[in-house]
């Protein structure tokens, strides 16, 4: 057999293990393998059960895999979170959802008190390996307290670990991950990303752990995570027309930051621009600038520019799309970085 | 394509349980949202259910004359997979705009 053909048959078999998903089938077929391979799994959460979640990500799972281990749960996430406790507390992996990122906050006592420090206070002999899914982020025009950014709220607490995908891949993969971790993680999934389609390989995950590069450039680093990476593609391609070579880091964990991946891209383009939908103040974006200029400070040809949503609470469907970062607003933050002199 | 199934939502006042009087849609068709699905008969009344949703109907449970239980599936919509939650709407994916220009002398020291 030629070398060629080798090399065609090999990329045949890996094109049978990539399919073409939208987010949320590949959370859902990431639930259900999750479901069938460990039985200590349950699922659960408001409408999560019969109906299959209001963005259809646990859709056909309990018909699947039983009223015992995917369930609907009452309006009360501090009951949902309560019980992970108890269920993690009795050898069990709970997968809880709350249906939007706004109705984490009556479950905060539970999530901060409880599953965040279980570990520490018992001394290790009561993990809690809970994977909570949050639909985060804006951007589907829905109403109050269904478009909160609350990364820097969960990342600032000790004992959590907080990641968002930014596509189907990392959706499927990073879920499957986060499941089999055994500690408590924060599971943000960008809710208007849900839909778009991309290509999942299922055999290969490739890295789990820390931030990815998803475009490489020379002149200045874009960091993102959850949805407004593929903004930062497009501004990307835009920039390009002006002649500017931007890379994007997709920084995908929240908590624990990949600082290493931050002082390679940035220590290589010397500029660096943060975007974030979550208001500036206390925002990630100034833990991400703060990590980039102890690793670059020496080389960076400016100060890190924070592009994010405002100090204002989060606004109704008719003016999310002045409160999100939009490519104007995060070409000047780029422009900005461009333009700076050391005085 | 996915599958959404509809069952006989509590029709209130403590009823269990409705009778099929007649189906006004067949398998097949494409409804809207508050189209009339069917009327029912409870002990207390006879009504028409709205469809809760827009969708092609693929199946229907239960003849003129037969009872379904609350809770029991009662019609099933086929809908595209990217139909929104029940919250929201899909974004669309628009080609990307823009006013601002970049503009840079990049000194390559």
């Amino acid at each position: 057999m030629s070398e060629s053909t080798t090399a065609l048959l090999e990329a045949g078999a890996r094109d049978e293990q990539s399919v073409k998903l939208s987010m949320q089938q590949a959370l859902n077929r990431a639930l259900d393998e999750i479901l069938s391979t460990d039985p200590k799994t349950v699922v659960f959460g408001e409408d999560c059960g019969q109906l299959g979640g209001v963005f259809r990500i646990t859709d056909g799972l309990q018909a699947k895999h039983g009223e015992s281990r995917v369930f609907d749960t009452p309006l009360a996430e501090s009951g949902i979170l309560g019980m992970s406790v108890g269920l993690a507390m009795a050898g069990f992996h709970p997968i809880p959802e709350v249906q939007f990122d706004g109705f984490a906050y009556p479950a905060i006592n539970q999530i901060v008190c409880q599953i965040a420090r279980m570990n520490y206070r018992s001394r290790g002999t009561l993990p809690m390996p809970i994977t909570l899914r949050v639909p985060s982020f804006g951007g589907i025009r829905a109403p109050e307290h269904h478009g909160e950014s609350l990364e820097a709220l969960f990342a600032h607490v000790p004992g959590l670990k907080v990641v968002s995908p930014s596509d189907p891949h990392d959706a499927y993969h990073l879920l499957k991950y986060a499941a089999s971790r055994p500690d408590p993680v924060i599971f943000m999934e960008p809710k208007s990303r849900y839909w778009q389609k991309g290509d999942v390989d299922t055999s290969d995950a490739g890295p789990l752990t820390g931030a990815r590069i998803v475009r490489p450039g020379r002149h200045l680093t874009l960091v993102a995570w959850g949805a407004m990476v593929a903004r930062c593609l497009q501004v990307a391609e835009l920039a390009a027309e002006d002649g500017i070579d931007v890379e994007v880091l997709d920084l995908r964990w929240l908590k624990p930051i990949d600082a290493e991946a931050l002082a390679t891209s940035v220590g290589k383009t010397r500029r660096a621009v943060v975007v974030h939908e979550a208001p500036l103040t206390s925002g990630l974006g100034a833990e991400v600038a703060q990590l980039i200029t102890q690793s670059c400070f020496d080389t960076l040809k400016a100060p890190v520019e924070r592009v994010t949503g405002f100090d204002v609470p989060y606004p109704s469907g008719d003016l999310e799309d002045e409160y999100i970062p939009n490519i104007d607003r995060i070409l000047l933050g780029i422009q900005r970085v461009l333009e700076y002199r050391r005085g | 394509m996915a599958e959404i199934s509809f069952p006989l939502p509590d029709l209130g006042e403590g009823l269990i349980e409705a009778t099929v009087l007649d189906w006004l849609v067949s398998p097949g068709d494409q409804v809207e949202r508050n189209q009339p699905l069917v009327e029912l008969e409870t002990s207390k009344s006879a009504l028409e259910l709205p469809s809760p949703q827009a969708g092609k109907v693929i199946r229907i449970h239960g003849a003129p004359g037969e009872t379904i239980n609350v809770g029991e599936p009662l019609v099933v919509f086929e809908v595209p997979d990217n139909t929104a939650g029940i919250v929201g709407t899909v974004p669309k994916d628009d080609a990307p705009k823009r006013r601002v220009r970049l503009s840079a002398v990049l000194d390559e020291d």
